[in-house]
């Protein structure tokens, strides 16, 4: 019972939040410098085309209609039309949100398989030099800039002659074979970034159970290194990692802006991208929206999660200290 | 060291030599060539080169006009060249930048407001109507129906009259010499009316024209698919199959996609890219020369209230230094200009303007008088080279007692604040497209008819004046000394005030394609001799 009403909770604290986003992001976007009138039709337009142009994208109705009108349409499946391409935003997210999704998930795999046990190994090799390599390298995959790998890698390959073309994006529909190897240095950058944040909180979660009382005991009761990680360190450790992998996926399904645009992949940051530039609003209102449901469900997802492995997060409100 | 931490460093090292190894060999200095391969040509396609391949081209930015893919409405440069590969216009600007026949093979002008167009008689649109005097009378009234930014370039037109079968006159209420110029680009171009007017065609969605390419595929801001047009004259010689364009904003990425192949053409917009690509071994660089130029706008109206006085706004006109920014900014592979773009035939010489002394000492003087100056400098993102400039120009500002505050922004937000009712700078940068004739640009400086100008410039019925003869002087000595005398006034009034020519930075592979290429471009239209590119 306790459960299900901890659960209601962090459901309708999750539902007020997205209400509170949705009116922040319409009326942000709309407060920024600069309108998609200005923008498309340039300083050389003549006023009947400015009015024209306003009257055709819906802007000259009131802001609090605007609002509504935009939130029944996202109620309803419908996010609007683009101001550029008159493109069904709705159908443009069906597009390229499976494209984000793949690197999102390709990105993760990658960062499971790698982070968790490079991080074990840090923890359990803490005190030799390859614990020193593990957050020396763990130091420079988190503090090197996403752009700044891109573009090294972008230039190497191209240099190189690695066999792997960069910008040359096809839909799966269309190419199998090019769409995944379009994706091969985008996932490959993210990665490198994603790994060395997941290696660096699996070794502190870990670090920080080994040294708990009932690991210690494990130890003095001769149980062997495999099964104290088994038994004792993996469940314990789970929820610090959880915690970060499921931050990671948000981030990732929002969109990867710079990677997305530097690798010219037509998934959801780019696309936001080029919104933002041109005013389009019912694409930015909806791309920001869309990646707060996708945080706010990615961390309710994770706490519901959590507490399934570790029922001390219920009595401390969620949060172990 | 343990042996894993010295393997560590060893791979590092051997990583880090290896990518710079690679990048060793290329010069410093390389820029972007202007050797032309033949008069008028940076690059001429070779007929023995193995055709008939798809052609991959890559470009930083799509069209995206409120009017969508209607010619007509088109304001800006890739726009006209995106829209041009499926329209032609009558008349066409040659390597240099002459006037020549395209839709309309000949003219004649009985008088200096009558212009009568023979018409080809084997255009045909590419849904395989031909193209008759109705499209084009048709098509030149719906211009001037329904004003856009270019009905202001076409002039007075009085009438336009289907005068034979192949045959249309157009009268001007008075003499207006850069009428064939304004002919010459996609904003005129030759729509199938009837279709149109039926309601068969709607040319904001779908673009059906006379020009060699069909466009059979488009998502936007991402990739173009053209296909020949089957009725084009050129269709059968055409050296490639099909034409795709990639929207890849990253330039580093285009230039890698011409190092590796998986790009024919590119546009490059910065000269850096020259000195990327110089080991390249299969790439070809090169600068084509533009009429468009950067100019500086100096807030007269809105700005500091001290840029109210011409002597202030004369002070740092002249405190500028077009050869640095020359230089610096752009390798040297530009020139300065006046209001009129430089290389144009009538233009004045940037050298001969008053601002053009570049007395450091007098102008210190003046902004001395006013007991300095702070002023922010707004330029855009999206164009690098813009923060170049402002780099230099605070450089020289500096030496007079001007600190400038240079502020990098998004385009939004530098239109709302430069084109924005009141206007909230002081001075901003951008750029003009600088056409095929020399009076075409003059109309900015007049602020009552560009609009944009009017939040930032007075502007002055002198120059008016010398805007309105610009027009109706025919071309020769005359116009060159009016548009002397034009670009003198501008430069004293200094609001807005012409810098360096644009030019374009282009590259291809030489393995794929062989391409031919004007040495200068009147409308921004890098593909303007597409029919003659031959793709493997």
């Amino acid at each position: 019972m306790a459960v299900a009403l901890w659960s209601l909770r962090r459901i309708g604290a999750a539902l007020v939040t997205l209400v509170v986003v949705s009116v922040l992001i319409f009326a942000s976007v709309r407060l920024m410098p600069g309108d998609y009138i200005d923008l498309v039709l340039g300083p050389l337009a003549t006023e009947a085309q400015r009015a024209q142009a306003v009257a055709e994208s819906g802007l000259d109705d009131p802001v609090v209609a605007q609002y509504f009108h935009w939130l029944f349409g996202v109620l309803t499946g419908d996010l609007g039309y683009s101001f550029v391409s008159n493109v069904s935003v709705t159908d443009e997210f069906a597009a390229r949100l499976p494209v984000t999704a793949m690197i999102a998930l390709l990105t993760i795999v990658v960062t499971l398989l790698v982070g968790i046990p490079l991080g074990f190994f840090a923890a359990l090799r803490s005190e030799g030099s390859a614990g020193a390599v593990g957050r020396i390298v763990s130091a420079l995959g988190i503090s090197i800039p996403e752009f700044l790998l891109a573009g090294v890698v972008v230039f190497a390959v191209s240099t190189l002659g690695l066999g792997v073309s960069v910008g040359r994006f096809a839909p799966f529909a269309v190419d199998p074979a090019r769409f995944f190897g379009a994706l091969v240095l985008p996932v490959t950058v993210l990665a490198v970034g994603c790994v060395a944040v997941v290696a660096r909180n699996t070794r502190d979660a870990v670090m920080n159970v080994l040294v708990e009382p009932h690991v210690q005991a494990a130890v003095a009761r001769g149980e062997t290194p495999w099964f104290i990680i088994r038994h004792h360190v993996l469940r314990n450790a789970a929820a610090p990692i959880l915690t970060i992998v499921g931050a990671l996926i948000a981030v990732l399904l929002g969109g990867t802006v710079i990677v997305e645009f530097v690798f010219n992949i037509p998934g959801m940051g780019s696309y936001l991208q080029t919104a933002l530039g041109r005013r389009d609003y019912a694409i930015v209102q909806s791309a920001v929206l869309l990646a707060a449901i996708v945080f706010i469900v990615a961390s309710l997802l994770v706490d519901l999660i959590a507490n399934a492995l570790d029922p001390r997060l219920r009595l401390t409100g969620g949060s172990r200290r | 060291m343990h042996t894993a931490a010295r393997a560590g460093v060893a791979m590092s090292a051997i990583a880090v030599l290896a990518l710079t190894g690679c990048a060793a060999g290329a010069s410093p200095d390389a820029e972007p060539t202007q050797e032309e391969a033949a008069p008028g040509f940076l690059a001429v396609a070779d007929d023995a080169f193995d055709g008939g391949g798809d052609l991959v081209v890559q470009v930083d930015y799509d069209t995206a006009e409120a009017s969508g893919l209607d010619p007509q409405g088109a304001a800006t440069a890739r726009s006209w060249m995106l829209e041009g590969l499926s329209y032609e216009t009558l008349t066409t600007i040659d390597e240099n930048l002459d006037v020549a026949p395209s839709l309309a093979t000949s003219w004649e002008t009985p008088s200096d407001t009558e212009y009568v167009f023979t018409l080809a008689d084997d255009a045909v649109f590419s849904n395989g109507r031909p193209m008759t005097a109705a499209d084009v009378a048709g098509s030149l009234q719906r211009l001037i129906d329904t004003p856009t930014t270019w009905t202001g370039q076409l002039g007075p037109i009085a009438s336009v009259e289907v005068t034979g079968d192949l045959e249309v006159t157009v009268t001007l209420l008075e003499p207006y010499a850069p009428f064939l110029a304004a002919l010459a680009n996609t904003p005129a171009a030759i729509l199938p009316m009837a279709e149109i007017e039926s309601g068969e065609i709607d040319i904001t969605t779908e673009m059906v024209g006379t020009g060699p390419l069909v466009a059979t595929a488009h998502r936007q801001d991402e990739e173009w698919t053209f296909e020949p047009n089957e009725h084009h004259p050129d269709a059968a010689s055409l050296g490639f199959s099909t034409l795709t364009i990639d929207i890849v904003g990253d330039e580093a990425t285009r230039a890698a996609a011409l190092r590796d192949g998986s790009a024919d053409f590119a546009v490059l917009n910065s000269i850096d890219s020259a000195e990327l690509l110089a080991n390249a071994q299969d790439v070809s660089v090169v600068g084509q020369k533009n009429t468009d130029f950067h100019y500086l706008m100096i807030n007269s109206l809105t700005g500091d209230e001290a840029l109210q006085d011409e002597d202030v706004r004369f002070a740092i006109n002249s405190a500028i230094d077009r050869d640095a920014i020359n230089e610096l900014a752009f390798g040297g592979s530009t020139a300065a200009t006046g209001v009129t773009p430089a290389g144009l035939p009538d233009s004045c010489v940037a050298e001969d303007l008053p601002s053009a002394a570049h007395d450091v000492a007098a102008a210190k003087a003046v902004i001395d008088e006013v007991g300095g100056l702070e002023l922010d400098l707004v330029v855009y993102t999206d164009e690098p080279v813009l923060a170049q400039i402002a780099q230099v120009m605070q450089q020289n500002l500096a030496e007079i007692g001007v600190t400038v505050d240079i502020q990098q922004v998004d385009y939004a937000t530098y239109s709302d604040q430069v084109y924005g009712s009141p206007a909230t700078f002081d001075l901003a940068l951008s750029w003009f497209a600088g056409y095929a004739d020399p009076a075409m640009v003059t109309t900015w400086w007049n602020p009552e008819v560009a609009g944009f100008s009017a939040v930032f410039m007075k502007g002055s019925d002198e120059l008016d004046g010398l805007i309105a003869d610009g027009y109706s002087t025919e071309p020769g000595a005359d116009r060159a000394a009016v548009f002397e005398n034009l670009c003198a006034v501008a430069d004293e009034q200094s609001e807005m005030v012409p810098l360096v020519l644009r030019p374009s930075t282009i590259g291809w592979n030489t393995e794929s394609l062989s391409p031919t290429l004007s040495s200068d471009e009147g409308y921004g239209n890098f593909l303007r001799y597409i029919t003659q590119f031959r793709a493997s």
